[in-house]
């Protein structure tokens, strides 16, 4: 058995070495990319700001959410999708947080026709549990439901005011995900990456396009809307289309 | 290329399964060592020492055993700890069930980054150890024994009180409990009795499964921030104790008063669950005696405050389903691990009692 795997080993090394010669040696070049938070189109201030609600209402965010999988840069001339990060978990949930998460990568300089993640833990990771990985993973941040529906891939909670009184008393928690929700977010924007690349790419999300959008807004004073957990996903099934379908890629 | 690929591949796979471990994930992700204190028996021993001897307090008469009792799953029955000459301190002393699993700062309000950094903290405090480093530092450097642990755990370097941290932080990473009923009854090996089966689906939230058994069940939404394996999620929360219509009307600041940011006034780091039947009296301060009380408060919904989680609403239990609640509650005991915790007692001979006062 030892030498059996010694030589797969070895088959292995030499397949990636065919692999790598078959690419034309290319640079690789830093690449910062932006994640913003936004509510309204303004910079997402958990708690320190009361937003105002299409229904007339007044909230203040607790906290906003999502995890990424499979975030990739599209090569021009079809090549394939350069990984950024496998799986990755956005989170603004104080008051200290800037409305704007930076992330860092190293990628090879280049075309590029366009940015893709999924939205939310893709089906091969959600089928894992926590404890398969390290304790400081970022699919071990306590964002786990159980066997049947596995981890939140995304979270919106808030106070808010319904009564007009000053008081941000009425609880709202919007926790969602399953294999069903996964979905794919793509941008098709020619991007120029190169050694002293100086276009700045910001994927913003707006916690308001998720709650309300094109004519429809999800009512936060109707008790049996202002918990959503676990097993209840159906009730959530419109902001989770919404916030899907609301990401925006700023290239400045 | 690709056809021979997914063969070795495949291969690869399956030398993976004659090792027959795979279908099984650990029950907790393992504990992270860090690089520069790994664990060795010798260390471990030493740190159990040291953490019964009260010849790190300034009067010989409080170990760290005295507010962490082995037998209360290393807390100590008070509503808030009680140090040397009696002084009483200002928090309630958490259990150290699983301390070694928790990676995210330390203590109700975060304050300590790790085990190493939190071990240096009694010995200074005034209404806990009361005791100088200089003078533990001089007492340990005089007792052989001490030289030779400390030598057998470290090496050949002189004996410091970063030493000290690191020998009890190994001592506290092996306090680990995974035998409660709760982990047995997920292993398989013991079943819940109704009422603790109906306990178990309030805090996990079975009622919102609309195909499972549970379908319609009122929610207790505990395992938000109570999140297994550990029961926290380790991060702050305010779970409505105390009305503050003001975020600056909070008594104790809790989280706020550490990043002075005060939208975290009145927030404190969710405590771990296991073993929690042992721990009474319960939150930061004591102020709930049992679990009855405590789970009678999230049922409540708590107090206002504009910072209080959205998780924490007003509950509608019945009280047949407070009662299943806390019998839930009460299979995360893990008799195995205060029984295997007590092994320490007895083991320093040179010291007062260090058991309750
Ligand atoms: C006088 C009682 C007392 C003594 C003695 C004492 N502790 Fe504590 N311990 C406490 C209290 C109270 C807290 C919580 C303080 C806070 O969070 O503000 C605490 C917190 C801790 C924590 C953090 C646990 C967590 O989950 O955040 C650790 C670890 C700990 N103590 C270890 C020790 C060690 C090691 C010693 C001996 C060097 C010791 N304690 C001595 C009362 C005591
Ligand atoms: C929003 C997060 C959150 C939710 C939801 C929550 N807890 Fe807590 N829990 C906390 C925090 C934070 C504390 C410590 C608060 C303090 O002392 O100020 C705590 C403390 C406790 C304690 C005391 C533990 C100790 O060692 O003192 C128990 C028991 C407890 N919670 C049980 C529950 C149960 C049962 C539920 C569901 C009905 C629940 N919790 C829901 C965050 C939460």
């Amino acid at each position: 058995m030892k030498h059996l795997l010694l030589y797969l080993l070895l088959l292995l090394g030499l397949t990636a070495c065919l692999d790598d010669d078959d690419l034309p040696a290319v640079a690789e070049t830093d690449l910062t990319l932006d994640f913003r938070a936004e509510y309204g189109g303004e910079g997402l201030a958990i708690q320190r700001e009361a937003y105002g609600y299409p229904t007339g209402d007044t909230l203040k965010l607790l906290l906003f959410q999502y995890y990424v999988s499979d975030l990739e840069l599209l090569p021009a001339g079809g090549a394939a999708p350069v990984r950024l990060a496998e799986i990755d978990l956005l989170r603004w949930n104080s008051a200290s947080d800037s409305a704007t998460l930076t992330r860092s990568y190293r990628v090879p300089a280049g075309e590029y026709v366009g940015l893709r993640f999924g939205l939310g833990v893709k089906p091969e990771l959600n089928a894992q549990d926590p404890s398969t990985f390290a304790a400081d993973y970022v699919l071990n941040e306590a964002e786990f439901w159980g066997p049947t529906t596995r981890y939140v891939f995304a979270k919106i909670e808030a106070n808010a005011d319904l009564e007009g009184d000053g008081r941000f008393d009425t609880g709202l928690s919007y926790h969602m995900g399953s294999d069903a929700l996964y979905t794919t977010v793509e941008f098709a924007r020619d991007l120029r990456i190169g050694p002293g690349q100086t276009e700045q790419l910001t994927v913003v999300a707006d916690v308001l396009r998720a709650l309300s959008g094109n004519g429809e807004t999800f009512a936060i004073d109707n008790p049996d809307q202002q918990a959503v957990h676990g097993g209840n996903q159906a009730v959530a099934q419109d902001i989770w289309n919404r916030l899907a379908a609301q990401f925006t890629l700023e290239v400045r | 290329m690709r056809g021979g690929l997914s063969i070795v591949l495949a291969l690869l796979l399956c030398y993976g399964c004659d090792r027959k471990e795979a279908d099984t994930p650990p029950d907790f992700a393992a504990i992270l060592y860090p690089d520069d204190n790994a664990s060795t028996p010798e260390g471990v021993d030493l740190g159990e020492r040291l953490f019964f001897d009260p010849l790190l307090s300034a009067d010989g008469t409080v170990s760290c055993a005295s507010c962490h009792q082995p037998a209360l799953a290393f807390s100590d029955g008070k509503p808030l700890s009680v140090g040397i000459d009696g002084l009483v301190g200002f928090r309630n002393t958490p259990s150290l069930t699983n301390v070694g699993y928790l990676h995210q700062p330390l203590f109700w309000d975060g304050r300590a980054t790790n085990l190493e950094a939190q071990a240096l903290h009694p010995v200074g405090t005034a209404h806990e150890m009361a005791g100088s480093w200089p003078v533990v530092i001089d007492a340990l450097r005089s007792r052989p024994t001490y030289v030779t642990a400390f030598r057998e755990a470290f090496g050949d370097v002189p004996i410091d009180s970063t030493l000290v941290g690191r020998a009890l932080a190994q001592y506290q990473r092996t306090l680990v409990s995974m035998n409660s009923t709760y982990d047995r009854v997920r292993q398989g090996e013991a079943q819940y009795t109704e009422q603790e089966a109906l306990g178990h689906a309030i805090f996990f939230d079975l009622g919102d499964d609309p195909g499972g058994p549970f379908a319609g069940l009122v929610r207790g939404e505990c395992a938000h921030c109570h999140t297994p394996p550990h029961f926290t999620n380790q991060r702050y929360a305010n779970n409505g104790l105390d009305e503050a219509v003001d975020l600056d009307d909070f008594t104790d600041k809790g989280r706020g008063a550490i990043n002075g940011q005060r939208y975290d006034n009145g927030r404190f780091r969710t405590p771990g669950l296991r073993n929690v039947a042992l721990t009474a009296p319960y939150m930061h301060d004591g102020r709930f005696g049992s679990l009855q009380e405590v789970v009678a408060h999230y049922n409540s919904g708590g107090e206002y405050a504009e910072n209080k989680s959205a998780n924490v609403r007003p509950l509608g239990l019945s009280v047949p389903q407070q009662a299943a609640l806390v019998a839930f509650l009460e299979t995360l005991t893990d008799d195995s691990f205060v029984v295997g915790s007590l092994r320490g007692v007895g083991l320093n001979t040179d010291s007062t009692d260090y058991s309750t006062d």
